[in-house]
C-alpha cells in the first residue's frame, strides 16, 4: 500500500501532519511518499492509496498551485477513477477556479471545481465545527482568512459552526472518493469513526490504533459541540 | 485640537483608575486612540526608542534590557505592566512622569500597523518567528508580513542570525545579527514536529542542514542559490561547565554569565547583550547587571523542599514551539523529575470547546524520557492529553490524567529529584496553588532561589 503525501515541506500547518504519522503509525507496512513541491506527484503515474494535502501559507498555496496545475487533467482523471484525497484546510482552495484577494486581484486555482475563494486577511474566522457525513458525526476546528462560495458537491452538512462561508451549512467537497474539508488539525484521530470510513476505502481491515480512547475523547467533544450554552469561538 | 482633548480626557480616567486602586494599564490609551487616532504620534516621547517584538521570548528580553538599563542609572519608560498593542503603548505613555532617558517597549507583532507609523524605534530587536496561537496568529508568515510593512526605514533592526525567518525581517532597513556557535547538542537532523521554513524563499528548493538546534533554527543553506544564514555581526560561544559565554563582535571578546541555562533564554540575553552593545553601554556594566538577573517569578520559580526541587515554568498553552521548548529544557534537567503540565485554556473551556489541533504540533515525544517517571497532566482536556501521550510512544503507566488541574498534586512522587509544574500564562494562579499543595506534601520551606 502506497499513501502520498502532497507538499509537507509547506503544506503543514495546524497540526495537520498528525492525520500522517497517525496513518504510519497505524499502518507500519504501508509505503508513505513525501513528494516535494519540486518533484512530480506519484499518484499521477502510480496506484495510491491514498493521497493527502494539509493546509499551508496564502504564498504557498500559490507554490501548489504552480506545481499541480500541469496536472490538472490527470488530477481530475484521478478523482473520476476513484483515487481516494484528502484535503485538509484551505488546501482545498487550490482546487477551485481562483482565491481572490481584498483588492480583487485573483490568483488563479487548478479550475478543477466550480468554487472560488475570498480572502479577508484582516479577519480571520474561527470555529468549532459539527457536521454529518453519510450518518457519521464529524468533528473538527475550523481557523480561516476565506470564504469559500460556488457550487461543489459537499463533504459534511453542517450542524453548528461555520460551513464554506460563514451563511452556508455546507461544508468542504465529496466527489467519488476525493475528499476535502475546511477543517484543520488532527481529524482522523478526532474522527475514529470517520478514520474506519477512510480506511474502509483504502482496503485497510486493521483496528485503529488507541480507538478506545479515541471513542471516548470523541464522545465528550461531540457533546460539547452538541452544548448550545458552548459559543462557537 | 483633538490630541489636546484626548490627553485631556485620557489624563482624567487615568488618575480615576488609579484612584479606585487599578493599574489602568490598558483604558486610558484605548480612549485616547479612539478620540485621536494618531495620537500616539502627538504625545513627547523619549530620544531614544528600542522595540520588542517576534513570536516567544519578547517579554523576557524586554524585562532584561529594562533592568539592566535601570541598574545603570538610566530612567527607562516601559510598557512592562501593561499591554503590548498600541492601546497600552499609547498607556505606557500617557502615564509617563518627566524626562526619561529612553523608552523600552514590548510591541505585539500584529499591532506593528497601528505603531509604527507614529512611534519610530531607534531600534527593533527581534527574537524569532514561529507558528503561534492558529486562532490569532495563523502562521509565521503573515505576522512577518506586519513587521515588514509597517516598520520604519530607518529603524535598525536586531535580528536572531541562527532564524532564517527572522533574517528576512525588514529587508531593506540596516540587519544587525546575533548568533550562538554551534553546540555539542546540535543535530544533524531535525527532530522536532514544527519546523517553519523548510524551502529557500528565493528558488523553492528544500533547503540543507549544517545542523539543527531546534524546530528551523540551526545552520541552513539552500543547496541551489546562495540562501543561507547570515554572518552574524555578534556570536556567542557558551560554556556551559562555567555558565559563561564568550561574545565576540569587531575584534572583541566579552564574557558574560549565562542567566540560565535554557537555550531559549540565552538567546534572550544575547538579544538583549546585543542591543546594549549597541548603545554603548560598557561590557563590564552589562555584566555587572547581568548576574543580577533573574526570570520573572510568572515565569520561572524554584524551590528546594527536603531535597526535591519544585520549578514552576512558564508553558504557553495553544503555543507548541513555547511547550515544546519547555519539554525539551525539562528532558535536559539532571536527575529524575515528575512533570505535572497545565496546558488547557481555563476561558475557552468555559466559553466553548477548545481548539486543540496545537497539540499535535507539540513535541510530547520530548517527555518519553527514562529521566521522567511520571506525566500528571489535568484539565478539561484530559483524554484530549491521554491520546497525545500515547501517540508520543509514553507508557500509559506512566501517565495521570485528571479533568481537575488541582488535584493533580496529589500524584506527585516524594523521592525524585524535581517536579516541574509546567503552566499556561492564564493558569499561573493554579500553578502557583498546585506548587504550595506540594510543599505540604513534602514538608519543609527551604527557599532557594
Amino acid at each position: 500500500m502506497k499513501i502520498e503525501i502532497l507538499y509537507s515541506e509547506i503544506a503543514n500547518l495546524f497540526g495537520d501532519m498528525a492525520n500522517v504519522r497517525y496513518l504510519e503509525k497505524c499502518l507500519p507496512k504501508a509505503e508513505f511518499i513525501y513528494t516535494s513541491i519540486n518533484d512530480k506527484p506519484k499518484f499521477i503515474s502510480e496506484k495510491v492509496s491514498l493521497v493527502y494535502m494539509g493546509p499551508m501559507s496564502e504564498h504557498s498555496q500559490e507554490l501548489v498551485i504552480d506545481a499541480l496545475s500541469k496536472y490538472t487533467n490527470e488530477i481530475k482523471a484521478s478523482i473520476n477513477d476513484g483515487v481516494n484525497f484528502l484535503v485538509t484546510g484551505n488546501a482545498m482552495e487550490v482546487f477551485g477556479k481562483y482565491i481572490e484577494n481584498e483588492d480583487g486581484t485573483k490568483v488563479e486555482g487548478l479550475g478543477i471545481f466550480d468554487i472560488y475563494a475570498k480572502r479577508d486577511m484582516m479577519h480571520r474566522y474561527n470555529s468549532i465545527e459539527l457536521g454529518t457525513f453519510n450518518k457519521l458525526e464529524i468533528v473538527g476546528f475550523k481557523s480561516t482568512f476565506t470564504e469559500v462560495f460556488g457550487n461543489a458537491p459537499k463533504f459534511l452538512k453542517i450542524k453548528r459552526g461555520y460551513g464554506n462561508s460563514k451563511d452556508s451549512d455546507v461544508e468542504g467537497i465529496k466527489k467519488n472518493n476525493f475528499i476535502a474539508t475546511t477543517l484543520l488539525g488532527p481529524i482522523l484521530i478526532l474522527n475514529p469513526y470517520f478514520t474506519k470510513y477512510l480506511f474502509e476505502k483504502m482496503g485497510v481491515k486493521t483496528k485503529l490504533l488507541y480507538e478506545d480512547e479515541m471513542i471516548k475523547a470523541y464522545n465528550k467533544r461531540l457533546e460539547e459541540f452538541k452544548d448550545e450554552k458552548r459559543n462557537l469561538d | 485640537m483633538r490630541y489636546f482633548i484626548a490627553l485631556m480626557v485620557s489624563k482624567i480616567a487615568y488618575f480615576m483608575i488609579r484612584l479606585i486602586g487599578k493599574d489602568g494599564t490598558y483604558f486610558p490609551g484605548k480612549l485616547a486612540i479612539k478620540i485621536c487616532p494618531d495620537f500616539l504620534g502627538h504625545i513627547k516621547k523619549p530620544k531614544v526608542i528600542i522595540g520588542v517584538t517576534g513570536t516567544n521570548g519578547k517579554t523576557t528580553v524586554c524585562n532584561m534590557i529594562i533592568d539592566v538599563l535601570e541598574d545603570n542609572g538610566y530612567r527607562v519608560l516601559n510598557n512592562r505592566k501593561g499591554a503590548n498593542i498600541n492601546f497600552g503603548i499609547a498607556s505606557t505613555f500617557l502615564e509617563a512622569k518627566g524626562e526619561y532617558d529612553i523608552a523600552v517597549l514590548e510591541i505585539d507583532e500584529r499591532s506593528s500597523r497601528l505603531i509604527y507609523p507614529y512611534v519610530k524605534p531607534n531600534y527593533v530587536v527581534v527574537t524569532n518567528f514561529f507558528r503561534d496561537s492558529i486562532r490569532r496568529n495563523a502562521h509565521p508568515e503573515y505576522i512577518v508580513d506586519f513587521i515588514n510593512k509597517a516598520i520604519p526605514k530607518e529603524t535598525k533592526v536586531i535580528l536572531n542570525g541562527d532564524d532564517l525567518i527572522c533574517t528576512g525581517v525588514a529587508p531593506k532597513n540596516k540587519h544587525i545579527y546575533y548568533s550562538i556557535d554551534k553546540l555539542s547538542t546540535d543535530t544533524k537532523e531535525p527532530i522536532n514536529i514544527v519546523r517553519d521554513i523548510r524551502i529557500c524563499p528565493k528558488c523553492h528548493s528544500t533547503l540543507k542542514y549544517d545542523y539543527v538546534r531546534y524546530h528551523h533554527l540551526g545552520k541552513l543553506h539552500c543547496p541551489k542559490c546562495d540562501f543561507a544564514n547570515p554572518t552574524p555581526d555578534y556570536l556567542a560561544k557558551l560554556d556551559f561547565d562555567k555558565m559563561t559565554m564568550d561574545y565576540k563582535y569587531d575584534t572583541k571578546i566579552c564574557t558574560y554569565p549565562l542567566v540560565s541555562n535554557s537555550i531559549f533564554n540565552i538567546y534572550n540575553e544575547i538579544a538583549c547583550i546585543t542591543l546594549l552593545t549597541n548603545l554603548k553601554l560598557n561590557p563590564n556594566d552589562i555584566k555587572k547587571s547581568l548576574k543580577k538577573l533573574h526570570i520573572v517569578e510568572t515565569r520561572f520559580t524554584k524551590e528546594v523542599i527536603n531535597g526535591v526541587e519544585i520549578i514552576t515554568h512558564l508553558a504557553k498553552g495553544q503555543n507548541p514551539v513555547a511547550c515544546s521548548r519547555v519539554f525539551d529544557y525539562v528532558k535536559n534537567e539532571t536527575g529524575t523529575k515528575d512533570v505535572i503540565f497545565l496546558p488547557d485554556d481555563v476561558e475557552d473551556n468555559i466559553k466553548t470547546s477548545e481548539n486543540i489541533t496545537w497539540l499535535y504540533d507539540t513535541d510530547f515525544e520530548l517527555l518519553n524520557d527514562p529521566s521522567i517517571k511520571k506525566i500528571i497532566i489535568g484539565g478539561p482536556r484530559y483524554l484530549d492529553n491521554k491520546l497525545r501521550l500515547l501517540l508520543a510512544g509514553i507508557p500509559e503507566d506512566k501517565m495521570i490524567l485528571i479533568p481537575n488541574e488541582l488535584d493533580t498534586a496529589k500524584y506527585i512522587d516524594k523521592d525524585v529529584d524535581k517536579i516541574f509544574i509546567l503552566h499556561d500564562l492564564h493558569a499561573t494562579h493554579l500553578g502557583f496553588a498546585i506548587k504550595k499543595q506540594i510543599k505540604e506534601i513534602l514538608g519543609g520551606d527551604k527557599h532557594e532561589n
